[in-house]
């Protein structure tokens, strides 16, 4: 069953006189349980294209459809709150809440979706120890390392058992160690708990562990692969 | 809710020097707005307990007729009885009656006009403290013919000093000229130069005789009372009693003072809230700086998910912390600054001339209602949320795309 789908999306940019293409006409089904990463050289459209299926952006014409509902025309406030039932975001540059400790900033998700206290320790403490954090769970971000802070952006995006997990360029910022350990556990979250990840990337070794490739340029899908 | 105000609180103290800073100006606009209310507030009751205990009392009884024409005619028809009533009342500190007559003083240097009020020595010292006012010479006794005192600044006038002559003129109910010679018994001063130079007093036994009119013949009684707040119904209970006779409180005596008294709270309540809202001002650049430098956080905050209220009212709590942090404390510090007045008085010894005539003393005694400080509370919270809408409005408008994006 397709999670995410996108009919003849389109993006497109006032710049000056001319108008940029961004996205331009990305038809794109996902299906539940993929590991997919879009890749492309810099200003290909891959971050416009997750932005616009994460409901961070409004398409200029076209459709996004996640979990079988159409989200390109709903209201910022309704795009909001679906952004927090339904999809989980890793940054590139991590965005952790600077005054939050690592645990707090993984239970203030489901702070926001709710949840009872209870709750909310309970799983934030099975989510840093899936990351291997569980000895940091007090720290806050700027007591962390990179790898760390990104490992804890991943449980704080799987906090609120989103359908998905959006993840824009998350190994940019990282050394090779970091990044193999941020992808062992990805990995070992999309097999064994079935979480789907789709990614933007132009990090080789990302896209050597993908299972689907999207090619994009020039805001358009040049290849699709399936591993 | 918990957690945003927790984030609130933490994002408050991110940047220590910045908060402090609004912290500390808001601390000094408020102990400043308190303590220039208090010293104002000061100065006025000041100025209307000084005029009230020299001059017009609180109470003053008189002919319906005598306020529209000054004539020698309006005497009040029962005096004595209206002092013996007043003298058993438990509100009342001291009461005087009094026979007044306009007319000229002369000397052989100059004339000018005055009133002279016929007092009783004992009574009217009682009532104004006439007799710690004289500063040379001696207050009236019972021996000596026709004594006189007179103010300083009319003395200097004059050209007289105690043991002097002086010759006063005035006209009797019969509209006759009576002349007749008096002697400096002592000089008063006021605090206010005005008064010195119109009002002279003579012992009203002489003035009753030269005017040849009876022992009770009286103008005016005055009382005094414990408590100022007795004032209004006191009068309305004399009126009463003495349907036949005008009874006026200081109210209707001073009506300038009662103004000054009635305004004096709303000025000031001005005064704060401009004050405020020069602070608020200061309030708003920090917050918006807070905002603008945490643009990606805010966007961050949306994309996953946090609503746009609780943004907004993450923004307001962080206003509202900085006000309530800085708000007590100002309170605390006008509080503890104006006590510290009230108890030592603060010294306008440089003034002193410009307040003798205003008709104040130079030590000021600042003082404040506390009702005072519950409005200033409440101006402060009104101006903080006022402060605290704009940075919030602004980071509602941030675009979680843009703001991401920017490094």
């Amino acid at each position: 069953m397709a999670i995410i789908e996108t009919k003849n999306l389109h993006r497109h940019y006032q710049d000056g006189d001319s108008i940029i293409h961004a996205v331009d006409g990305v038809d794109l089904s996902i299906q539940e349980g993929e590991f997919t990463a879009i890749i492309g050289p810099s200003g290909s459209g891959k971050t416009t294209l997750l932005n616009l299926i994460g409901g961070l952006d409004t398409p200029t014409q076209g459709e996004v459809i996640v979990d079988q509902k159409a989200i390109h025309d709903l209201s910022d406030n309704k795009l909001i709150e679906f952004r927090l039932r339904h999809i989980g975001f890793v940054f590139q540059a991590y965005n952790l809440i600077p005054v939050l400790t690592a645990q707090e900033n993984v239970e203030f998700i489901m702070l926001l979706q709710g949840q009872s206290a209870q709750e909310r320790k309970q799983r934030a403490q099975e989510l840093l120890k899936a990351v291997g954090l569980s000895q940091q769970a007090h720290k806050r971000p700027s007591e962390l390392s990179g790898g760390q802070q990104q490992r804890v952006a991943v449980a704080r995006a799987l906090a609120s058992k989103p359908s998905f997990v959006l993840a824009d360029e998350p190994t940019a910022n990282l050394d090779s160690q970091s990044t193999k350990d941020l992808l062992d556990i990805m990995h070992q979250l999309n097999q064994d708990e079935g979480v789907t990840f789709l990614f933007s990337t132009h990090d080789q070794r990302v896209i050597d562990r993908a299972q689907r490739l999207i090619y994009v340029e020039d805001g358009k899908i040049k290849t699709d692969t399936q591993k | 809710m918990k957690i945003i105000l927790n984030i609130a609180w933490r994002n408050i103290w991110r940047n220590k020097l910045r908060s402090l800073v609004v912290i500390i100006s808001i601390v000094l606009g408020i102990w400043a707005g308190v303590f220039v209310s208090a010293f104002s507030f000061g100065l006025n009751d000041q100025r209307k307990d000084a005029l009230l205990e020299n001059q017009f009392s609180h109470i003053q009884i008189h002919n319906p007729n005598w306020k529209d024409q000054n004539e020698m005619a309006y005497t009040l028809e029962s005096a004595n009885k209206i002092i013996e009533n007043l003298k058993g009342d438990p509100r009342v500190r001291a009461t005087a009656p009094r026979i007044i007559a306009n007319g000229m003083c002369a000397s052989a240097h100059y004339s000018g006009g005055v009133q002279i009020y016929g007092v009783e020595p004992e009574a009217e010292s009682e009532i104004t403290g006439l007799s710690s006012k004289v500063d040379s010479g001696q207050y009236f006794s019972a021996e000596g013919r026709n004594p006189i005192l007179i103010g300083a600044a009319l003395a200097e006038k004059l050209e007289v000093k105690p043991g002097s002559k002086v010759v006063l003129s005035f006209s009797n109910a019969d509209n006759d000229i009576i002349s007749a010679s008096f002697k400096v018994r002592g000089l008063y001063s006021e605090v206010s130069s005005t008064i010195e130079k119109i009002k002279v007093y003579v012992r009203a036994s002489d003035l009753q005789t030269l005017l040849g009119e009876g022992a009770e013949s009286y103008h005016e009684v005055a009382a005094l009372l414990y408590a100022e707040e007795n004032s209004d119904s006191l009068r309305k209970e004399l009126a009463a009693k003495y349907p036949t006779d005008l009874v006026e409180s200081w109210k209707e005596l001073a009506p300038e003072l009662a103004y000054s008294d009635s305004i004096m709270s709303q000025m000031l309540y001005i005064i704060i809230g401009i004050i405020m809202l020069a602070l608020s001002f200061g309030i708003i650049n920090t917050m918006l700086m807070a905002v603008l430098e945490r643009r990606k956080e805010i966007g961050v905050l949306m994309s996953v998910g946090m609503s746009k209220g609780r943004i907004f009212m993450m923004i307001i709590i962080e206003t509202f912390y900085l006000g309530l942090l800085g708000g007590p404390l100002g309170l605390l510090l006008g509080y503890w600054s104006v006590e510290q007045g009230a108890k030592n008085g603060l010294s306008l010894e440089v003034f002193s001339d410009g307040l003798a005539s205003f008709g104040i003393g130079t030590i000021i005694y600042p003082n404040l209602p506390n009702s005072f400080y519950f409005g200033t509370v409440a101006i402060v919270l009104i101006m903080t949320l006022f402060a605290s809408i704009y940075p919030a409005r602004h980071a509602l408008k941030l675009n979680p795309v843009e703001t991401i994006r920017t490094i």
